[in-house]
């Protein structure tokens, strides 16, 4: 209750600063002055602080409400449907309505749309081409991912990770990446029944077979009945210390490198 | 142990990782799919859409025999999530077989049938179904429906390059298989039931760059446009969907055109209709075309000559010739000269065929009155899915026939003078099955040591 409380003292304070309501203007094109701007997902983000961490967390990940990078409602919701659950609430839920001026609703949208948005769209606070040296430099990055057909095998093609990945997912992935292993890249070591021993990650696995990829791009179709042991190692490959080995200015510039991967790089308005 | 390897090129990074030290880089050879490798045709490899360039689609391997075909069964099910339609033939190198749906590929250890990689083009809202991918060095490539051809690294399926060759908005949506040849990708479009103007289309597999574009339809002025009228010329259709053949002494593609635009009513393009139905010859170095030969001139029965041109050496009347085999949709089974285009035979291969009375000794059908489709509706054999469509055809050279799935069915067509306008649907209407008459799918198989078709068909 202390969160609700918190969002009803703020939205009196807040409701003296309302501003003119938007007239006669379509839904479509109120949404077009806030959805992916800057200064919107901004002012969305200090209001987001305010009113809706108590209960979605600091980052949006979630606590008494829902994850709110990742929850499919969110995602799937139109521009306008999710305006509508910040604003109206969430009926049979503890999502309350909003008395918030619909300007600062939409701010709130613009921040919480922004967040699932594909990272190539979000604001990414980095210089790309630092990020760029960063990444085949002192990163080593290409040492085991792949960008355009360049690089090594063990990690995920990154060529279109702007887009296939929004912020949140792409900074995780860089700086956590234990906290989450993505499906075909197990890292595993199998010995085989004459001793030898195959290290790479686990492209699939089951009770008969098991197919390894090895960071040279050697590729291992195994019969189980050729196989001793197989050891999944509980840590990716993935070096887990890129946070303490890169400064912040650094990370920002990788990320930003990064979100500007994309095969075919989305507009805004596309993204919609 | 089954091991697929990659070569050590410039491409390639060894890991320096403290972290990654430990790992073990195997001493790397050789196991790129090279253009020797598929011009060899298939055994244990399955390279390129018809198993060979000649389109003969015969395996050498004999282990299933007519003997012990009895005791075949399924080893593994590879369930395709969320395909429409699965249209697509596989490929398989080096104990991997690359599979193909709408936007996405699919890279399968063959003997277990575990996914190794999937690649799937996402926020692409056409789906439409694919034939299949090429293979060529370690890449693997495939269209998108939205007609961008794909490379993807053949190990872990990441992008190396992606490069749109046909516009959407202009009513192209692509399925072709493509066909790897030296250092080209050949593609073509679809969409000639609404309005396009085909081409086909020869891309450098190393970057996606454009090597050469070979319309087919004329432009206007150029020779062949005067068989079309001013609302028909641009959209004229003459799809490529379908992977062709290649003559690799001549150096020369041979490959098949759809049907022209509207599709059933041939008012408003009065001509032959070029290059609409035709086998074309193509230089695979220039895109310059060598020849053309058309089956259905002026078509109003959608008759795309899609069906798989097989080439053959063949003796007729005690001449050894090259000769291009095909088993048309309009129900006629032609022999041509690859060098020249000439025309050497044609005899049905089917019963159902009454919309002409033959073909003429220059290749051009003797037309039977009153089979033009009108308002009224008029019944016509074959149907409009043809006689022979892009099912695949085979040669055995042991013995000496030629396979072919064939349909014997007719339509009851009709037709609109309707205003044509492209990339709507319209195509001038169309065929369906007189009540109560379905038609009978035949596998049917004909000699080739004689040239003459009829009386060998079983």
């Amino acid at each position: 209750m202390r969160a609700l409380g918190l969002f009803l003292l703020l939205a009196g304070a807040l409701s003296a600063q309302q501003q003119a309501p938007h007239g006669d203007l379509a839904a479509d094109k109120v949404a077009e002055r806030y959805i992916g701007d800057d200064k919107a997902i901004e002012a969305g983000h200090e209001l987001y602080l305010s009113v809706c961490s108590g209960c979605h967390g600091p980052t949006a990940e979630g606590g008494r409400g829902p994850n709110l990078i990742t929850a499919r409602n969110a995602r799937r919701a139109s521009n306008e449907e999710l305006f509508a659950m910040v604003k109206n609430g969430i009926p049979g839920t503890d999502m309350p309505p909003s008395p918030l001026p619909d300007d600062q609703v939409w701010q709130i949208t613009a921040f919480v749309r922004n967040l699932s948005a594909p990272a190539f769209l979000q604001n990414v606070k980095g210089d790309p081409a630092a990020g760029k040296t960063i990444y085949y430099g002192k990163g080593g990055c290409n040492k085991c991912h792949m960008i355009r057909g360049e690089g090594g095998y063990l990690g995920p093609d990154l060529t279109n990770i702007g887009v296939s990945s929004n912020l949140a997912t792409l900074r995780e992935g860089v700086f956590e990446p234990n906290k989450r292993l993505t499906d075909g890249f197990r890292p595993v070591i199998v010995t085989l029944k004459d001793g030898k021993k195959i290290q790479g990650v686990a492209k699939n696995n089951s009770n008969y077979s098991i197919q390894v990829l090895e960071n040279s791009g050697k590729l291992h179709l195994l019969d189980k009945n050729e196989v001793k042991e197989v050891f999944f190692r509980e840590d990716s490959w993935m070096p887990s210390d890129y946070a303490q080995r890169l400064s912040e200015q650094e990370q920002n510039d990788l990320l930003a490198f990064l979100a500007k991967q994309a095969i075919r790089p989305p507009s805004k308005e596309k993204s919609e | 142990m089954r091991t697929v390897q990659t070569t050590l090129g410039a491409r390639h990074a060894v890991p320096t990782l403290a972290l990654l030290a430990a790992l073990s880089i195997a001493p790397l050879t050789q196991a790129q799919v090279r253009y020797e490798d598929i011009l060899a045709g298939p055994g244990e490899n399955w390279l390129t859409f018809m198993g060979d360039y000649a389109a003969n689609r015969h395996s050498p391997l004999d282990q299933i025999t007519a003997e012990n075909v009895k005791n075949v069964v399924p080893k593994w099910f590879f369930y395709v999530e969320g395909a429409r339609r699965v249209g697509s033939y596989p490929v398989v190198y080096d104990g991997m077989m690359y599979v193909s749906n709408s936007n996405e590929v699919y890279a399968l250890d063959a003997v277990s049938g575990r996914q190794v990689w999937h690649y799937r083009q996402e926020g692409v809202e056409m789906q439409r179904q694919n034939r299949g991918p090429a293979i060529l060095g370690d890449r693997v490539f495939f269209v998108t429906s939205d007609c961008h051809l794909v490379a993807l690294n053949r190990y872990n399926g990441g992008v190396v390059w992606d490069a749109e060759y046909a516009d959407p908005e202009q009513g192209y949506h692509c399925t072709v298989a493509p066909v790897a040849i030296k250092d080209k990708i050949i593609v073509g479009v679809s969409g000639g039931d609404s309005g396009i103007r085909g081409f086909l289309e020869a891309r450098n597999a190393e970057d996606g760059s454009q090597a050469w574009k070979l319309w087919t339809v004329p432009a206007k002025g150029e020779p062949g446009s005067e068989g079309w009228g001013p609302k028909t010329l641009d959209w004229g259709g003459a799809g490529t969907w379908m992977p062709g053949a290649y003559d690799p002494e001549l150096n020369w593609l041979i490959w098949p055109t759809g049907n022209p635009w509207p599709d059933f009513y041939g008012g408003d393009r009065p001509g032959d209709n070029l290059y609409t139905d035709c086998l074309i010859a193509v230089d695979l170095d220039t895109g310059e075309m060598k020849w053309y030969f058309q089956f259905t001139p002026h078509d109003v029965w959608d008759w795309d000559a899609q069906e798989p041109p097989l080439l053959l050496d063949l003796t007729i009347k005690g001449k050894k010739r090259k000769v291009v085999v095909q088993a048309n949709r309009n129900g006629f089974y032609y022999i041509l000269d690859r060098k020249t285009g000439e025309f050497l035979h044609a005899s049905p291969f089917v019963d159902k065929l009454t919309w002409a009375k033959g073909i003429d000794e220059k290749g051009r059908p003797i037309l039977v009155p009153g089979m033009t489709p009108n308002a009224q509706g008029v019944e016509v054999c074959p149907t409009v899915r043809g006689a022979a469509n892009w099912m695949s055809d085979a040669y055995n050279p042991e013995t000496g026939l030629m396979y072919v799935m064939t349909l014997e069915a007719c339509d009851v067509y009709t037709a609109s003078a309707k205003d044509p306008k492209p990339m709507v649907g319209f195509a001038g209407t169309g065929g369906e099955n007189p009540p109560g008459h379905t038609g009978r799918f035949l596998l049917r198989a004909s000699s080739r040591r004689q040239a003459s078709v009829s009386g060998n068909i079983r």
